[in-house]
């Protein structure tokens, strides 16, 4: 496996594991707005998914260098970029229809809440659909 | 695809192994992409662009019709 992949399967996984916990604490609750509490606990999170990235990125860059698995290698070339591109495109898809019920939801409801849940729940599903695009064509060889 | 559509095949597989056994990852260092392209193009998977497939011709020091083959769908 790529560092590529590898890379993408971290992404996927913390966005999955993140965002589940971020979903599974505020829902419950849920009142018509947003509450300090919630955005708080968003940034918190968002923090917490970035440190896991950059820690990640580098236990998983130094695991190849010692496997010599990138030494001296393209790291990326046109397949990639190929392959990153078609999957960008699959996940506008979803965000297009994401922000189109948002706004309706906006229209119809009170306060901002579901607004911006419906948003943002769209916009992980989005990269989580990019992301196993990419996932999908790199282990089918494409 | 659209109509016109054909299939893309190479004789890359058959070409290393007659130029002193190229590895995928040889071939991939000359040519500047990573030894997983070199796969997808050998199985047919990934079309490469023209600058590519130049790249892989000239390696073996042929013509581009002679590693690549176009073949038009019925």
């Amino acid at each position: 496996m790529s560092f590529q992949e590898k890379s993408l399967w971290l992404l996927f996984v913390s966005l999955i594991g993140i965002f589940g916990v971020y979903f599974a604490s505020v829902l419950p609750g849920a009142g018509r707005n947003v509450t300090p509490g919630q955005i708080g606990l968003f940034a918190a999170l968002v923090a917490l998914l970035v440190v896991i990235q950059i820690a990640g990125s580098i236990v998983l860059a130094a695991a190849g260098k010692l496997s010599g698995s990138l030494a001296g290698r393209h790291d990326t070339d046109e397949r990639d970029r190929f392959i990153g591109l078609t999957s960008t495109r699959n996940g506008s898809y979803v965000l297009v229809v994401g922000v189109c019920l948002s706004l309706c939801a906006a229209l119809v409801t009170e306060g901002n809440f579901l607004f911006t849940h419906l948003l943002l729940g769209f916009w992980v599903v989005a990269q989580l659909v990019e992301i196993g695009s990419q996932l999908f064509q790199y282990r089918r060889g494409a | 695809m659209g109509k016109g559509a054909g299939l893309i095949t190479n004789g890359i597989r058959a070409l290393r192994f007659q130029h002193g056994e190229m590895t995928q990852q040889e071939l991939a260092d000359k040519i500047g992409v990573t030894r997983q392209t070199v796969n997808a193009i050998e199985g047919n998977k990934y079309s490469p662009s023209l600058e590519v497939a130049f790249r892989i011709a000239k390696v073996f020091g042929l013509p581009l019709d002679r590693v690549f083959q176009y073949e038009e769908e019925a």
